[in-house]
């Protein structure tokens, strides 16, 4: 097995890395080799900052279009983990109207909720969708570690798992070999360990 | 439901942890100690969020601190939150790519608030605790920046506002007369500014037991409560008081 976490420069790659080490999958690479990312079993695309800068750099390095085909056309799984599962949707209005990879249909908007402590920071309980295989033996409303201050809403049923901060917004999805979630995993204690390990045997 | 945090706070000198008591600072042991005392790998499960922060007086050196921070986040899979000594953006990168998830700041927020609207720039809001210390005087709380030591001129109601507009991603409210007393939260003034804000507001200074703790996030706006307190949570300290937490219906989060 062999992951490759897609690194374009924005986000703590480190403890995605050690997580999947911990977990005992010791082929990790970080890279942002086109080569490389096509030889991978899976690609995990993390992020953490500012929407337009990350699009800006993602198409700097001419990654928009190897990563659509390899996810569309090659179909390899992908998992996107806090600002990469937004650049995943088509578009958001964070630093001004940016398009992003398409690969889900996800629209990205700041929080529309009054009286409202902005970033959502925090552990939040999700409600994940039907059949998940992401939260495969994650019971109930699993407690996740959240923070942002956009949020992916979607007029499609992209395998939809919920969270509720005033209003109820897409914590993450799943459709066939594409995932995401808006949370962090690595930084979720054990519902996030054994949501990274689905995403590497079940996907 | 979005969960109220606990978080720990360990203060680094100088290559030592320190129990600090009104900003005095005493070493309590390297990082060799504190593994063998508080095992982080296995206690951070009873944790939500860790903060490390280097109290140093005068000159830090962020190179070691980093070295130290990597250290501590090996195996810990909660957010980390570290400042102390960030001058300039490349302090900021060099704790980033050392694990931290967060970057604290204090006193450049007054002095070069430059810098905080750098770091949110590139690596978002979310990315920046701002962290406030305060005192009361003659009954009127003022802000100290500079370990404690520089008097802030604006109120704290307007101190707080002004933090919001730098686009802090959260506030951590710090007590100096009640920091490392054991004594318990300063409640009067935590009730009175938790609300005033519209960001994560973090509570820290004076929890010297589980109800302190409990007490601390029961007050409305109260977002996270925070210890540094070496001495009372040694051992099985902090996985103690989150089951006792929980058992008294705190709202955190749940872990199997």
């Amino acid at each position: 097995m062999k992951l490759v976490i897609v690194d374009y420069g924005m986000g703590n790659l480190r403890s995605v890395t050690s997580a999947i080490r911990y977990l005992g999958y010791e082929q990790v690479e970080i890279s942002n080799d086109p080569l490389v990312l096509s030889c991978a079993d899976k690609l995990i695309l993390p992020g953490v900052g500012n929407y337009a800068r990350a699009m800006s750099r993602i198409n700097e390095l001419n990654l928009t279009d190897i990563i659509r085909s390899l996810v569309l056309a090659d179909r390899k799984p992908i998992l996107g983990i806090c600002l990469g599962m937004q650049l995943m949707g088509k578009s958001s209005t964070e630093g001004g109207f940016n398009e992003g990879l398409c690969l889900v249909d996800g629209l990205v908007e700041a929080f529309e909720v009054k009286d409202l402590k902005v970033p959502h920071v925090g552990y939040n309980q999700v409600t994940p969708c039907q059949n998940s295989r992401l939260y495969s033996e994650v019971g109930g409303e699993p407690d996740y570690y959240f923070t942002h201050s956009f949020r992916m809403t979607s007029q499609t049923d992209i395998g939809n798992t919920t969270c509720f901060y005033g209003e109820r917004f897409i914590a993450g999805f799943e459709v066939e070999n594409i995932a995401g979630v808006q949370f962090h995993p690595e930084l979720s204690q054990t519902n996030g360990l054994k949501l990274l390990k689905n995403f590497i045997e079940l996907f | 439901m979005l969960r109220n945090r606990l978080i720990f706070g360990l203060i680094y000198s100088s290559g030592s942890f320190m129990q600090s008591r009104n900003f005095r600072l005493q070493r309590v042991g390297d990082v060799n100690w504190l593994e063998k005392n508080y095992k982080f790998q296995k206690i951070s499960f009873s944790l939500d969020e860790l903060v490390v922060l280097d109290a140093t007086k005068g000159e830090k050196n962020i190179e070691k601190f980093s070295q130290v921070v990597s250290r501590l986040v090996e195996d810990v899979f909660i957010p980390i939150a570290a400042g102390g000594g960030i001058r300039k953006i490349g302090d900021a990168e060099l704790l980033f790519n050392s694990g931290a998830d967060k970057v604290i700041l204090n006193s450049p927020l007054y002095d070069d608030p430059k810098l905080a609207e750098e770091v949110v720039n590139r690596y978002g809001s979310q990315s920046l605790v701002a962290s406030v210390d305060y005192k009361v005087i003659n009954d009127v709380p003022i802000v100290h920046i500079h370990d404690g030591v520089t008097p802030v001129k604006k109120s704290l109601e307007e101190y707080l506002a002004y933090l919001e507009s730098l686009g802090v991603g959260e506030i951590i409210f710090n007590s100096i007369d009640k920091d490392g007393t054991g004594f318990g939260y300063d409640l009067e003034n935590i009730k009175k500014y938790a609300k005033s804000v519209s960001v994560p507001f973090i509570v820290m200074g004076g929890a010297g037991n589980k109800f302190h703790l409990s007490s601390g996030l029961s007050i409305d706006g109260v977002s996270a409560v925070a210890t540094a307190n070496l001495f009372n949570f040694i051992g099985d300290g902090l996985p103690i008081a989150r089951s006792h937490m929980l058992e008294h219906n705190a709202n955190l989060a749940r872990w199997d």
